[in-house]
């Protein structure tokens, strides 16, 4: 009986994480209504709180995706920091473009403050094997590569 | 340790969980002192925000004493008592380096998530669900807090832990909303809401020089606090037009400034509370926003309406056609804490800011769901329920 419940939450979990990845018009995304193509091709950028010569050199976590990708760094506007753009040369997948989004993120951190947040382990109770919850996990997993990055 | 969780919708219990750990060079690891309820809970009690996951420990307004502090942390020690800023802050950010300290950049491990539904990731904030980041809570008997040297505040002697635990959020809150709304010396407020916040926002109102101060509520032990302790004239809802008594007070001008500390669950006598009632219920709209209609219905011509309540994301029917041909501003934003905490301590030093008066319940941790249930049904008088996870 465990079991049953335990692939029920497993299906009803994958059905959920499925349809969060559903791309709604307007919704969730900044390219959206771009056909795939053209989204893989957006520059992603962050700005950082620095001056353009501290990207010289891509942080580490761009540099980890090596010469797949190509960066652009812009002083930005009315001393707000400085534009960190980057995309990959070629096509690529929605988990690479994840990546890319991820990476960007963990760049930004390092620069300004020198380390990336962390949230696990932390203290919690007893999670119940759910569908919801097995979709929030998968969500709350996928997060630093989501978004309208 | 024990810990107070969220276990499902409108369930709570108290469960043994591990202790927590130093994660990041900037943390600290807090002994809690003080912890309490907050009206913004309810939201994630009731499943308003279903971001939640069963076993998450809740809670994030509370102060206590630093037992560990991460090797990148400068400005605290071991033994400093403290009082935290409920949202995460990185300090290095330009939002952060320009004061607006709930949008860091940086302190919402899950940006995902919010950029989805706001086009933009906020802030973290420490127990508020994983739209915020899944950081576990402050009603423990320890907690982690990230980037110590910008979120916690030396609490100064004089001041006891009860008084200092409301500048944790209620307090800045209410600061926040004073302060970017525009209150100046002579002007009329109007606070929508005699919880905590409210109160706080009528009483910092008055402190930053407004001339005369309403409160608008509907329990008559919440606005007897807000004319004793706030100094304010009060407005019961259920029992005259709102509109109308301010209008009737303020030679027919309308306040100059609205603040709205409700929320997405405000209660509404009439047909339009039953309206907001049943299309949340149905999810065709996320959050009741009955006070922020009245507020900007309320609001003088040229005047500003500031939404410090909770929201989470569509509401339906909202007067945008007042907003425009009024020129009010209208403005809302999260918990600015470390902008404001420093001058509340001193306020509260000075015995201009009190507080205790709010915690009208003090349990052990252990009583942690019956305290949700007196705050959340308002039983007993019950404005706030404070835990003290190591006795007192």
């Amino acid at each position: 009986m465990a079991s049953l419940l335990s692939r029920a939450a497993d299906a009803g979990g994958a059905l959920l994480g499925r349809l969060q990845s559903v791309r709604l018009p307007g919704v969730g995304t900044a390219s959206v209504k771009d056909d795939p193509a053209t989204a893989a091709r957006r520059w992603r950028a962050v700005t950082v709180l620095c001056d353009p010569d501290r990207l010289a050199d891509p942080p580490a976590p761009l540099a980890a995706l090596g010469g797949r990708i190509e960066t652009r760094v812009t002083r930005a506007p009315g001393d707000k920091g400085t534009e960190l753009a980057a995309r990959y040369r070629g096509s690529a997948s929605d988990a690479e473009i994840g990546e890319l989004r991820a990476a960007l993120r963990e760049a930004k951190q390092l620069v300004e403050v020198g380390e990336v947040l962390r949230v696990e382990p932390q203290p919690h109770g007893p999670r119940a094997e759910t569908p919801a919850g097995k979709a929030l996990d998968g969500a709350a997993a996928a997060a630093p590569k989501e978004g309208v990055l | 340790m024990k810990a107070l969780t969220w276990t499902g919708v409108n369930q709570l219990a108290v469960a043994d969980v591990p202790e927590p750990q130093i994660l990041n060079d900037h943390d600290v690891i807090l002994r809690i002192r003080r912890t309490t309820t907050c009206g913004s809970d309810l939201h994630l009690l009731s499943g308003y925000i279903p971001f939640m996951r069963a076993g998450d420990v809740i809670g994030h307004e509370f102060m206590g004493e630093i037992v560990e502090a991460g090797k990148a942390v400068e400005n605290r020690r071991v033994g400093d008592r403290v009082v935290v800023a409920s949202f995460v802050s990185c300090g290095g950010c330009w939002y952060c380096r320009n004061e607006l300290y709930s949008l860091c950049d940086n302190g919402n491990p899950n940006p995902g998530i919010t950029e989805g539904l706001w086009g933009q990731s906020v802030g973290g904030c420490l127990g508020y669900s994983h739209a915020v980041g899944g950081f576990a809570g402050s009603h423990a008997e320890y907690m982690r807090v990230p980037f110590a040297d910008v979120g916690t505040f030396v609490v100064p002697d004089g001041v006891s832990d009860t008084r200092a635990l409301f500048a944790s959020d209620a307090a800045s809150t209410a600061f926040t909303g004073v302060d970017l709304s525009g209150v100046q010396a002579g002007d009329t407020v109007a606070v929508w809401g005699a919880g905590a916040v409210g109160q706080m926002a009528a009483r910092i109102s008055a402190i930053v020089g407004a001339e005369q101060v309403f409160v608008i509520d509907r329990l008559p032990e919440r606005l007897e606090q807000a004319r004793t302790h706030a100094g304010a004239e009060t407005i019961d809802y259920t029992r005259t037009d709102v509109a109308a008594e301010l209008k009737e007070r303020t030679g027919g001008r309308g306040p100059d400034v609205c603040i709205e500390a409700v929320g997405m669950e405000a209660h509404s006598p009439g047909p339009q509370g039953v309206y907001d009632q049943v299309k949340q219920q149905l999810r065709l709209q996320t959050d009741r926003p009955t006070a922020v209609r009245e507020a900007v219905l309320a609001c003088r011509k040229g005047g500003s309406v500031f939404v410090l309540g909770v929201f989470a994301a569509m509401v339906d029917k909202f007067p945008l056609g007042a907003v425009m041909n009024k020129g009010l501003t209208l403005r809302g934003a999260q918990v600015h804490g470390p902008r404001y905490i420093p001058r509340l301590l001193e306020w509260m030093e000075r015995g201009e800011l009190v507080t205790e008066h709010l915690a009208t319940h003090v349990l052990p941790l252990e009583e942690g769901p019956r305290g949700y249930e007196l705050f959340k049904e308002k039983k007993d008088g019950c404005v706030r329920a404070v835990f003290t996870p190591h006795g007192t």
